[in-house]
């Protein structure tokens, strides 16, 4: 299972990938279709390819958040309606995600990603993004943190559940949706 | 209230299920150390000193040798190649046999390579070169591999490689850090608890840099892990000896090269430990071994006599490492011993690895407490 799920996170990053890369020649909702089922088509032929065996060493885990926003993109693209994210939103979350990782390389005392571990803070911070959620009425960050719990409780890939709703190639990815916001 | 509102409800009540069952399934650590009670030597007892394995390939490296005892075979294991975390480096090991006519030692074979690791993850992963290797003492035929798959060193993961023979049959990496895992390595053995769980002492070479006690769950799932850090000082390869069910020491070395041996401490059963301090031993920028003698001592394998050491000496303390005898010194060669690993055969009998010719051959030792007696 654990093989299946990163496979499929893996799939969803392509066809994201040829989404956005065909995004520049044809329109969607045909870059969607295409760009999925291209993703899914690579995995399933290529699996075992040094290109694609190298890409899962260098970007596994891949957890719930990476592949959910990917998802979300392509969505948007197809034109279904999706809340977006407000620029302080994301602002915010990237200084509390780099926070999180300076913590992680020992630059503070602080050890945040340890309480990842544990069932009870765990339990508080996905009810606390609940909260968050129907506050500002998205659904979709309550979606990642309980499906991120799931996973997390499973067995199924990491045991830590900032693994699974969390993953370093977000602070790039916030980055460039703030600059794309400030041109 | 809204569709949105009501799935946002159903989302926080199936999370408080998960949660409820989360904290039920729990198991709570056990932060009581194992003491490891050695056998003090009887009077009658002859001292015991002789080499079991010395080795130098043609060619390349060969270094930081691990000692793996189970209930099949005793062996050393060490990597090698043309040269340390190039691609073509593998695991290699000798199997350590003992009949009635003495010890016999098997031919050095490959064990592990990086192609064979890669195809044991699931999905299949790359893995460009492997590093140092350890036992799993928690689990049958297993082993912690440090492996890296993009980068050098600060880029590594440990990944827990179960073996069927001479072939990994399923490797998975451990969850320790959210840099997709990277920068932990393992060098020194694991931590026994009283319960019969197992720590494992590792290290985080990127950023500050810190040792770090690693707990794990039934499944060898990461559950916890405690820093063992400093200020101003890079303290990795963490080799912990238990003093009693609560106390325990890490001797760590400066990955910062200060050219000394530094040391916490834990009161807690590693939930917390002292931040790293200088010992007065010199020592260069190279890990230590060490483990408990009979009678509360403990014996350490080191690089003596300063910041440029290439000798390797066996030191004991009676005090819980305030201060060291040193009792025996390896002969002098060209140069350097580095990467010692102590190790207690259930008999008694203490089997020392290291590496030497400055990582070009590797040796093992086997002595018992008689020998260290006699000193």
């Amino acid at each position: 299972m654990i093989g299946f799920l990163a496979g499929l996170g893996l799939a969803v990053i392509l066809g994201w990938l040829a989404f956005v890369v065909l995004g520049w020649v044809v329109a969607a909702p045909l870059s969607v279709w295409v760009g999925g089922a291209t993703g899914a088509l690579v995995v399933l032929v290529a699996r075992n390819t040094l290109p694609l065996r190298g890409m899962v060493a260098l970007l596994a885990p891949f957890g719930v958040m990476l592949p959910a926003l990917a998802l979300r993109h392509m969505t948007m693209g197809a034109g279904l309606p999706v809340v977006p994210f407000a620029t302080l939103e994301i602002l915010v979350f990237l200084v509390l995600y780099v926070a999180f990782l300076t913590s992680a390389i020992g630059l503070v005392r602080l050890d945040a990603y340890r309480i990842g571990y544990a069932p009870l803070p765990v339990a508080v911070m996905v009810l606390a993004v609940c909260l968050y959620g129907f506050l500002t009425g998205n659904w979709f960050l309550p979606l990642v943190a309980v499906l991120g719990q799931a996973l997390w409780l499973s067995g199924w890939g990491s045991s830590n559940w900032f693994d699974h709703v969390t993953h370093v190639l977000l602070v790039p990815v916030a980055l460039v949706v703030l600059i794309l916001r400030l041109i | 209230m809204v569709s949105g509102d009501i799935f946002i409800l159903a989302l926080a009540l199936i999370s408080m299920a998960l949660s409820a069952y989360a904290l039920w399934r729990d198991e709570t650590l056990n932060w009581v150390f194992a003491v490891p009670r050695p056998l003090a030597p009887e009077p009658g007892d002859a001292p015991l000193f002789e080499t079991l394995f010395d080795y130098r390939p043609e060619k390349g490296v060969a270094h930081s040798p691990a000692i793996v005892a189970n209930d099949e075979t005793l062996s050393v294991l060490w990597f090698e190649g043309s040269s340390e975390a190039q691609p073509d480096i593998e695991i290699r090991r000798a199997v350590l046999d003992e009949g009635p006519e003495g010890w016999r030692t098997g031919a050095p074979e490959t064990f592990l390579t990086s192609e064979a690791l890669g195809r044991a993850f699931d999905p299949g992963q790359l893995v460009v070169t492997l590093g140092n290797t350890i036992q799993n003492d928690a689990a049958e035929r297993s082993l912690y591999a440090t492996v890296v798959s993009v980068g050098g060193w600060a880029m590594a993961s440990i990944a827990e490689v179960q073996m069927k023979g001479v072939q990994p049959v399923r490797a998975r990496k451990l969850d320790l850090s959210p840099f997709l895992n990277r920068s932990f390595l393992v060098r020194s053995p694991m931590v026994a608890y009283g319960d019969g769980s197992h720590a494992l002492p590792a290290y985080f070479e990127m950023g500050s840099t810190y040792g770090a006690l690693v707990r794990l769950d039934a499944e060898g799932r990461v559950r916890d892990q405690r820093r063992i850090s400093g200020i101003g000082v890079k303290p990795i390869q963490p080799m912990i000896v238990v003093l009693d069910e609560m106390r325990a020491l890490a001797f760590l070395r400066d990955f910062e090269d200060s050219g000394q041996l530094y040391l916490s401490r834990t009161e807690d059963g590693g939930r917390h430990w002292t931040l790293a301090e200088a010992t007065d031993i010199p020592h260069p920028n190279a890990p230590v071994a060490a483990l408990s003698l009979s009678g509360g001592r403990i014996l350490m394998a080191r690089n003596g006599g300063g910041k440029r050491s290439a000798l390797l000496e066996l030191a004991v303390s009676a005090d819980e490492g305030d201060s060291w005898q040193v009792i025996h010194r390896f002969k002098r060669e060209p140069g350097e011993a580095r990467y010692p690993m102590l190790r207690r055969l259930v008999d008694g009998r203490i089997l020392l690895a290291y590496s030497h010719h400055g990582k070009r051959g590797v040796r093992v030792v086997l002595f018992n407490e008689a020998w260290v007696a006699a000193q």
